[in-house]
């Protein structure tokens, strides 16, 4: 594993001065940026619609999108100046519709297109003001380490607890010094894990604590509807995306937002996965959408500028691990739910105020004892290896220059098809980097242990009809569990020598120790415990499905064979 | 950039029959070099015009140096047999570059394993020529091209067709473009996997085929061996990952048929003279080219075990490799049923 290295302290920023920093530079050009964004979207589009009706039909779709989308799905964010924008978008249309001459339908058409772009952009643009970036980097570590410190029945005390600093609470590895290098040469896009929503603010703290930049990233509108949070997110340079929206221009502005913010240098942040796993599986399949705008920037770039000037998109996969998943019971059920084998209406995921998120923040951190963030080693655009200087090498070892990539015949052809399948190869490559990165932790392996004995058990059950046992049935020999886990976690050390997963420090100890530290913190806020031990000293279970969920984090390396 | 690169120069590796048959068909379309590693076969082609009986287009230039295929040629065809496969690829990796675009033309299957009797073959130690050039080399644009392209036929200018499958829209232009011809037809498929099974797999399902004429069968025979052969291949194909897509079109059923119709197919007379009582080592040294259909078989058995029922190949194997008599074994097939037809494009 290349330069493996373990954060105890605060590194010193890459770029010191915050009025430096690419995302700030962005934010002071901002109408330029936008008025990029905006023409390279009319462009695409147009080459899209094979004629002007097209493109006429697609603009009454999108505002008959809006109108239903205001009545039959309001939230909170939406504002009152929306209806009256898209009422006059409507009476632009019916204007359309009026004029007798081709040409001008055109004209007044591409008028309107614009007009609904430059609305969206707006409501989509991140801002950057540094002072509420400086209050936000002081705050959140307090409240981190804090929080952290506070350990079950001392809750009043947590904030004037022991003086334990948020870095023994955070388990970060991996090349860190790589990945500075890197952006200071070319663009970093940190890709990590989705599990949980406390992810993003997880994420935005650890890139500060590692010194970099902070990074532009895509927000669901949903977190905005409550004034505050939705303005500091705003002020700290996320963008905001709103799902419900599906029209072909909003998305295509969407992409082009981050192709341009990329291709001028913004550091991005995407979670590929789309939304959080919910079957606590790491993602096996990514959403290519924003993937694909990395690579679009550094074709661009390497387009627009000489080889040797044009900046370089680097790609990290990141790997964040938690004893406790608040959403676990939620997002396993909405996994059942999706499969079609568990009959029941999925409860709401209940997190989508900033309220509630807030308070999810604090349980959460207050719950996990440490929390483990890896790095993978970073890639170019198209999944090669980069060196410490930033250059490619591929899969036999070659240097290679990433502009060959997008060449043919000695020039650079631009091939959407082309890059889709790039796209999905840096996918694939994400995925493996997400599984090597994958840390161990004592709940997992003591989760992992426990669910396959009760599968083993229940061994002419399929999985739908094991979730449905009573949970009073199930009763683990302690001996046994012993037994097994040693085996797994024997498994497992051999697996990390191979490189092909990272363990907690804790995994390679004493195995009772292993144990106890796993019950003792697997997922311990939930409600009904998935693993505690009863009076006999066996293991025993109170939420099968929660297990379930655990559990799965060790799925992709064939460790499931061991139980048959 | 080396800016000497363009397309109007072709690259083929490996002058064999189909080789050649392909240098010539490029040359309609562009000047062509093709590498032989035989010096007096380089100087047939670049003097005479001549090479193992067939005619060379003139835009045809042989070189024993492949390192000058990657530097002047941005397309480049390998057909060299599957056993060969690796060293060329290891020879030629040092001087390939991201820009590279190679479309294979070799039907096989290749395995680092040591194949014996017994020996078990998990799916990653199996790999198709495509498979082969993205762990061997930097080049990511990979084809294949398959279908019933008999080379002899081709040399005689008769209308033909193949299909070019790559993920790439681009190398499948790239490679119509190059090939395609008033004689030739060039038909594309993203289903790069599936393309190359049905190529290699239905070798084997040839030499069966060269059986059944030793036999002195007909064509009732050979209508069931074709069918339920080409059930075969797509439970074998389905269960190694690939989309049967493939298999009903030009790479599947057309090359299926031409290969177990033709004498002129090596894997086919590999067939007809075990049936005329010939040992396999006299056959393969009475062919002079490798039979592609011999290895297929033994890495199908090998991969038995992996999920999938190949009772033909089971059969075959015991023939080829055991001494069974051939009356017994397809006793034997006639026995082994299933009772549905075509029951593979419902699944």
């Amino acid at each position: 594993m290349d330069g493996h290295q373990q954060i105890k302290n605060r590194l010193e920023p890459v770029i010191p001065e915050i009025t430096d920093w690419p995302i700030y530079k962005l934010s002071q050009d901002r109408d330029s940026f936008l008025e990029e964004a905006i023409a390279k979207t009319i462009d695409d589009l147009l080459q899209s619609y094979s004629n002007a009706a097209v493109l006429h039909s697609e603009l009454k779709s999108v505002l008959y999108q809006e109108k239903n989308r205001l009545t039959k799905e309001p939230w909170k964010s939406d504002t009152p100046e929306e209806r009256i924008f898209w009422s006059e978008i409507k009476r632009q249309i019916l204007l359309t519709d009026k004029l007798d001459e081709e040409k001008k339908k055109f004209k007044q058409d591409k008028k309107i297109l614009r007009s609904i772009l430059e609305y969206y952009s707006l409501e989509i643009v991140a801002n950057f003001e540094p002072g509420k970036y400086n209050i936000a980097r002081r705050i959140l570590p307090f409240l981190f380490s804090r929080l952290m410190n506070a350990s079950p029945g001392k809750k009043l005390k947590f904030l004037f607890g022991s003086k334990k600093t948020i870095y023994d609470k955070f388990n970060i590895t991996g090349p860190i010094d790589h990945i500075r290098n890197l952006s200071k040469k070319g663009t970093v896009i940190i890709v990590p894990t989705h599990f949980s929503n406390i992810d993003s603010p997880t994420i935005g703290l650890i890139i500060d604590i590692i010194g970099l930049p902070a990074m532009t990233y895509g927000a669901g509108i949903n977190l905005f509807t409550i004034g505050i949070l939705s303005k500091w997110l705003n002020d700290l340079g996320a963008y905001k995306l709103d799902r419900r929206r599906k029209n072909k221009p909003y998305l295509e502005l969407l992409k082009n937002y981050s192709t341009v913010a990329i291709s001028r240098g913004a550091h991005s942040l995407f979670f590929p996965g789309g939304t959080r796993s919910r079957s606590g599986q790491i993602e096996k399949k990514l959403k290519l959408g924003l993937l694909g705008t990395a690579l679009e920037a550094q074709r661009q770039n390497l387009l627009k500028f000489h080889k040797d000037t044009a900046r370089k998109v680097y790609i990290v996969p990141v790997v964040l691990n938690y004893h406790f998943v608040m959403e676990a019971s939620s997002l396993i059920r909405q996994h059942l739910a999706y499969e079609g084998k568990e009959q029941f209406i999925p409860e709401k995921d209940d997190f989508s105020t900033s309220y509630k998120l807030l308070k999810l923040i604090f349980k959460v951190i207050t719950a996990n004892p440490g929390m483990t963030v890896s790095f993978s080693s970073p890639m170019d655009v198209v999944g090669n290896e980069v060196d410490f200087e930033g250059n490619s090498i591929n899969n036999i070892g070659q240097n290679v220059d990433i502009k060959d990539y997008f060449t043919l015949e000695g020039k650079m052809k631009e091939d959407k098809q082309r890059d889709n399948v790039y796209t999905s190869i840096l996918g694939e490559k994400i995925v493996e980097k997400f599984l090597t990165a994958n840390t161990v932790l004592s709940s997992h392996l003591v989760s992992f242990v426990a669910f396959e004995l009760i599968q083993t058990e229940f061994k002419n059950l399929d999985i739908y009809q094991l979730l449905r046992v009573p949970v009073d049935e199930i009763e683990i020999n302690i001996e046994e569990f012993r037994v097994k886990l040693n085996t797994i976690k024997e498994k497992i050390i051999d697996l990390y020598a191979e490189g092909k997963l990272r363990v907690h420090d804790r995994i390679k100890g004493d195995n009772d120790e292993i144990i106890k530290h796993g019950l003792k913190n697997l997922g311990v806020y939930h409600p009904s415990l998935p693993l505690l031990k009863n009076a006999n000293g066996n293991i025993i279970t109170q939420d099968l499905k929660v297990l379930y969920f655990y559990r799965n984090r060790l799925i992709g390396y064939g460790l499931e064979q061991h139980f048959k | 950039m080396d800016s000497s690169n363009t397309l109007s120069k072709y690259g083929v590796i490996g002058a064999g029959s189909f080789g050649l048959a392909i240098a010539n068909l490029l040359a309609e379309n562009g000047d062509v070099l093709i590498y032989a590693r035989n010096e007096q076969q380089v100087k047939d082609i670049n003097i005479n015009h001549l090479s193992k009986n067939y005619v060379m287009k003139e835009a045809v230039v042989a070189t024993n140096d492949l390192k000058t295929i990657p530097a002047e040629c941005q397309l480049i065809f390998p057909i060299v047999p599957s056993n060969g496969f690796v060293s060329m690829l290891e020879d030629i990796a040092p001087y390939l570059k991201p820009y590279h675009v190679l479309i294979h033309g070799t039907k096989g299957l290749y395995t680092p394993k040591k194949i014996s009797g017994d020996i078990l073959l998990r799916k990653e130690e199996v790999f198709t020529m495509s498979e082969l050039i993205k762990v061997k080399t930097g080049v990511v644009r990979i084809g294949c091209l398959a279908g019933p392209n008999l080379a002899s036929e081709l040399a005689e200018d008769q209308p033909a067709a193949t299909v070019i499958a790559s993920k790439f829209n681009e190398v499948i232009e790239l490679g119509q473009q190059a090939l395609r011809s008033s004689r030739f037809q060039v038909y594309g498929s993203n289903e790069l996997l599936g393309v190359e099974l049905a190529g290699v797999l239905k070798n084997y399902v040839a030499i069966a085929s060269g059986m059944l004429t030793g036999l002195g069968y007909g064509e009732n025979a050979r209508a069931l061996l074709i069918t339920r052969g080409m059930a075969e291949l797509i439970y074998i194909a389905k269960a190694l990952g690939a989309n049967e897509k493939a298999f009903l079109g030009l790479a599947g059923i057309g090359d299926l048929i031409a290969t177990c119709n033709s004498p002129k197919s090596r894997n086919y007379r590999v067939g007809l003279k075990l049936a005329e009582g010939k040992k396999l080592d006299e056959i393969i040294a009475s062919i002079g080219e490798v039979a592609e259909g011999v290895k297929t078989l033994q890495i199908v058995k090998a991969m038995q075990k992996y999920g999938y029922r190949a009772p033909l190949a089971e059969i075959l194997y015991k023939i080829v490799f055991e001494g069974l008599a051939i009356k017994k074994g397809i006793d034997f097939l006639m026995r082994f049923s299933s009772d549905k037809d075509a029951e593979y494009i419902v699944s």
